[in-house]
């Protein structure tokens, strides 16, 4: 049975960009300690014959045609930005590389 | 040498489709920020993604080119993290099963030749641009979206010159499928280098990811310098940790960007909104038969009906773009070994003076084929021609008009030019003598007497005939 | 004449006969909704989107144009479903002052088909929830008792629905939030086939298992409008081919040789004396009337909610993080540098409900637990799957209780997470499993509270749905129960 403690529920705040107080995390520990007991029931499940990739329900063969189609405007894009500027989103510094 | 060094690249190229991989937003460099973009490729809530038919057709046909063998289930995953340039916060990607496997490239380095291995390739989208000012960062999503092909090398190359023919040669091929302009300057083609060494026999060494390479030469300067620097830390005891680092060209320095702590995990899952694809036999089938004659299809073909060397062939189609003007160079002027050597000569030394890998031919192949028929029927010599091609390059001057305006013709009058020589011999008896001795050199100071005389218009074949003739 | 309290398809012959107009029938649903607004059922009105469309529909029927299958009808839809123009919010703090660029493919169904769209729904935040009480605009209140909650986490429909403030209305339904808030509140709730509707334009919770269905007076009613919303979408790689059949001509009124499935796990002594008696008569009924019942096995049923809670999540945590506060949505006020801003906007922006589920995604896709998790989870999805298919080879439809107890009161299971999740034992293997099912009123409880019985049918046989759940129907309405 997986156990959670607070330095994993930090982590996973970290990776979800959530801030929780010392007690709020706590509190998570416990509940989702819960949790996790109740979805370890899946382990009971005998998976041994089942093939991921058989075909799926609403498998669909026609991909999109590579043809242009209308862009929105600018105005629309940038429309529910809370910072922008001269068409693009604002931002402070942002000063690593991405990927 | 201490250590080797094992080179690993991740290359990205940007496809040329009309539409972005997920969207029918326009696939199009420049223009004012946001201007071509919608819900998808900016990631606005409920917006869903539709493949690009041709990018998968694109990137089945690099898979093809080198030798991958195509997935029959591809799938596509969702790669997740935090980035302003990244507007799901997730890259669409694939990992499990992408849709070429193995393949791989042969590479001729200093004579040897060798076969780099690719590992796969997969089919992902771009992410936007930042641009950074004074007081922030600035996204544009225009790039949002943009198909990519990743291709992913096997830890096979042992040196910066490896890793640049690797390079070179993919470039070569995705410019000859045509799938992509493959410029490194203008972003469309990006490499990440893996980079470890090792004393001989042992086991790999712990590698380093570099990024921010903007230029082949940029590559090799890096691979050079992390090479010696991670030798400098093992010699001095430390561990290589592993960590992506930031090159810097100005400074020819590496930076230190993140170590693998600091990472986020990726947390890779099948996207549930694309359904994985079957690519069937017969559709792969029917895109091999789509391929362009690659590189060395028409090399052969230059050896075996224009009866080119192997060597000379190898290095004209090396690029599809020369290999291309070439050929329509010789439409007009039907003289393939000539056509050949000048291209490989003066105008190679040309493109290289020029400072920019990704400079190209710019001067029309009727204009050129122009300038090779005055010179060919020596109607001007090779200094004037040298001259002509500087001063046409970049524009849609017609050189012929230019002869005729400036009078650049080359005198081919035997008989004027037999009694200047006369004069010359008359007057330069010491050089007769050591002519007259083998020495070959000095037919170049007649050469150059000749020329004083005439104002440079002398044919230099003519004026080695005459003084041949005369000193009888 | 009491129009309000008409279904769909009544409504629609007044309208052709000329009796009313749309824009007097819009009006009367704006003064419904004034008059009821302490059930809090919508977050938004367009009235004046609304009265245009109204007009425009009347004009055009005056002309005599051809008119669509729900020409100048009020209907409501959900506010996670994108209209342009109009806020939509998911009922969150995030996406309070969102207005959407664009309009989902099933809104834009509506409106060609002469829909006047005149709210948007309150919902459980990010449709995240089972009560409705997890909104960032305040609880939504059951009309049938306002102490009770209507369910979730389209509370807001299905309150806007049974309280006549419309005629129909678009609900999403991941893991039964179509079903129990129409089981709860009394109305008929359809969840289709996946891949029946499009989901583009509708903020995505979990991809793999979201549906957009409808909530509406009566089964009639439901077959009207998923013929104007089902459809493949270019727009939606997921969205079907399938052909449409007439779902309107699929209620014959017989359910002679129907062969109706019992599956003991869903009739386990948990289930609520009440509803069970309830479901007994009904099932009693189809028998007397021709139709058979088998008995049939779901033996991995018991494990669908844990399944459904591992993909779920798994899924909203990564959908979810596109709001970051960069693009839209609300952004904080004070921060550093950009990974604050992430990190504030985001703890400002949602719920707790919202913050628990993405934590949990996150885990279940961390490596390390991925394949134990997320990736065994989809092997259970699939033992599932066949289990159902199985069943289906002997009989055509499976009956059982869309929810083994009534409505709960207000604030009961709000602090109990875990007793919340178990509201939806019964539903949520119908979207592990990609099945359709409706929920239509079979009775009620002591205290008055709806009882809802669930019809299950194979995928893309909604006409069985429509065929069962219209003669039960009619059934209750001459008292044959």
């Amino acid at each position: 049975m997986p156990k959670i403690d607070v330095n994993e529920a930090r982590k996973l705040a970290k990776l979800s960009r959530l801030e929780f107080n010392e007690d709020e995390l706590t509190n998570f520990v416990q509940e989702f300690d819960k949790t996790l007991e109740y979805m370890d029931t899946i382990k009971k499940v005998d998976t041994s014959n089942v093939d991921l990739h058989e075909k799926t329900i609403n498998a669909k063969k026609q991909l999109r045609e590579d043809a242009v189609q209308e862009s929105f405007t600018q105005e629309a894009i940038i429309a529910n930005a809370p910072q922008s500027e001269d068409g693009a989103f604002a931002v402070p510094i942002t000063v690593e590389e991405g990927e | 040498m201490k250590y080797e060094t094992v080179i690993g690249l991740e290359v990205h190229s940007e496809l040329n489709t009309d539409t972005k991989c997920f969207c029918g937003c326009k696939n199009h460099f420049g223009g004012e920020p946001n201007t071509h973009c919608c819900p998808v490729c900016t990631g606005m809530p409920g917006a869903l993604p539709m493949l690009n038919k041709k990018a998968v057709e694109y990137a089945i046909k690099m898979g093809l080119a080198v030798g991958c063998s195509i997935n029959e289930y591809s799938a596509f995953e969702r790669k997740n993290y935090f980035y302003p340039d990244l507007p799901k916060a997730y890259q669409i990607s694939q990992m499990e099963h992408p849709l070429c496997m193995g393949g791989g490239v042969e590479i001729e380095v200093n004579g040897k030749k060798k076969f780099i291995r690719l590992n796969h390739i997969h089919l992902e989208e771009d992410a936007g641009k930042l641009i950074h000012t004074n007081n922030g960062t600035m996204i544009d999503y225009n790039r949002g979206g943009v198909p990519l092909i990743e291709m992913v090398s096997e830890p096979d190359m042992s040196s910066a010159d490896e890793a640049i023919a690797f390079l070179q040669k993919i470039r070569s091929i995705v410019l000859y499928l045509g799938i992509s302009e493959a410029k490194m300057q203008e972003g469309n083609l990006r490499c990440d280098v893996n980079v470890s060494i090792r004393k001989e026999g042992e086991p790999l060494g712990t590698r380093t990811e570099m990024k921010n390479m903007n230029s082949f030469r940029a590559v090799a300067r890096a691979i050079r310098s992390e090479s010696q620097r991670q030798a400098e830390e093992l010699d001095a005891g430390h561990k290589i940790v592993q960590e992506t680092r930031r090159w810097d060209d100005n400074a020819g320095k590496s930076y230190s960007m993140r170590t693998k702590e600091n990472a986020d995990d990726y947390r890779y899952f099948p996207d549930p909104d694309i359904i994985p694809i079957e690519v069937e036999k017969e559709y792969v089938e029917h895109i091999a038969t789509t391929l362009p004659k690659l590189a060395t299809e028409r090399a052969k073909e230059y050896v075996e009906k224009m009866g080119l060397s192997y060597n000379d062939a190898e290095l004209l189609t090396q690029d599809r773009k020369i290999a291309d003007y070439f050929e329509n160079v010789i439409k007009t002027f039907n003289q393939p070994k000539y056509v050949c050597n000048w291209i490989l000569g003066e105008v190679f030394k040309k493109l290289n003076s020029l400072d920019n890998e990704d400079a190209e031919i710019d001067i029309s192949p009727e204009n050129m084929a122009k300038l090779l028929q005055l010179y060919h029927s020596e109607t001007i010599g090779q200094a004037t021609a040298r001259q002509l091609l500087d001063e046409i390059w970049g524009t849609d001057k017609n050189p012929e008009i230019i002869v005729k305006e400036k009078g650049l013709a080359q005198n081919n009058d035997t008989a004027g030019l037999e009694e200047v020589l006369k004069k010359i011999i008359a007057d330069n008896p010491k050089a007769v003598q050591e002519l007259k001795a083998g020495n070959q050199k000095t037919m170049q100071f007649f050469v150059g007497q000749a020329m004083r005389a005439t104002s440079g218009k002398c044919n230099p074949k003519l004026v080695n005939e005459i003084v041949n003739k005369l000193i009888k | 004449m009491d129009y309000l309290n008409m279904n769909l398809w009544q409504v629609r012959d007044k309208l052709n006969s000329g009796e009313i107009t749309s824009v007097e029938l819009t009006k009367k649903c704006f003064q419904r909704i004034k008059d009821t607004n302490d059930l809090n059922a919508l977050i938004s009105t367009c009235e004046e989107f609304a009265l245009a469309s109204a007009k425009k529909i009347d004009e055009a029927r005056a002309n005599g144009a051809k008119l669509g299958a729900l020409a100048g009808i009020p209907i409501v839809i959900k506010d996670n479903i994108n209209l342009t123009g109009t806020k939509t919010t998911c009922a969150s703090k995030f996406l309070a002052n969102f207005v959407s660029p664009y309009t989902a493919t099933c809104a834009q169904k509506l409106i060609d088909a002469g829909a006047v769209i005149i709210g948007k729904a309150n919902m459980d935040e990010f449709a995240m929830g089972s009560s409705n009480e997890t909104s960032a605009f305040g609880i939504v209140h059951n009309p049938v008792n306002p102490n009770y909650v209507p369910g979730g986490s389209s509370g807001g429909s299905a309150t806007s629905v049974a309280s006549n403030q419309c005629f129909g209305a678009l609900g999403t339904d991941t893991g039964g939030s179509i079903r129990e808030p129409s089981s709860f509140c009394g109305i008929v709730g359809l969840k289709p086939t996946y891949g029946r509707v499009s989901r583009y334009g509708v903020v995505a919770f979990a991809s793999s298992l979201d549906q957009v269905g409808n909530l509406t007076r009566s089964v009639r009613d439901s077959a009207i409008m998923l013929g104007v919303i089902a459809g493949e979408d270019k727009h939606d790689m997921t969205s079907s081919a399938k052909e449409i059949p007439d779902y309107e001509q699929a209620i014959t009124g017989s359910v002679k040789g129907l062969k109706i499935g019992i599956a003991k796990q869903f009739f386990n002594d948990k289930l609520n004396s009440e509803v069970r008696e309830s479901l007994d008569k009904a099932i009693q009924t189809y028998v007397d009337n021709g139709a058979e019942i088998v008995n049939i096995d779901l033996p991995s049923l018991d494990t669908a909610l844990a399944v459904y809670y591992i993909i779920s999540s798994a899924e909203a945590a990564s959908n979810l993080a596109r709001f970051d506060g960069v693009k839209y949505g609300v952004q904080a006020k004070n921060f550093n540098d950009i990974v604050d801003l992430y990190f504030k906007s985001r703890t400002q922006g949602f719920g707790k409900e919202v913050k628990r589920r993405i934590m949990l995604g996150n885990y279940v896709l961390s490596s390390g637990y991925f394949d134990a998790f997320y990736r065994k989870a989809k092997r259970v999805q699939k033992v599932i799957q066949k289990e159902f298919e199985q069943a289906f080879k002997k009989c055509d439809l499976i009956v059982c209780p869309t929810t083994a107890n009534p409505a709960f009161k207000i604030g009961e299971k709000s602090n109990d997470h875990l007793a919340m999740y178990l509201t939806d034992i019964f539903t949520v293997p119908i979207n592990i499993a990609g099945l359709p099912a409706m929920s239509i009123p079979c009775g009620k409880n002591k205290d008055g509270l709806p009882i809802g019985m669930q019809l299950i049918a194979p995928q893309w046989k909604e006409t069985t749905l429509f065929n069962a759940g219209d003669f039960l129907e009619q059934a209750i309405k001459e008292g044959l129960k």
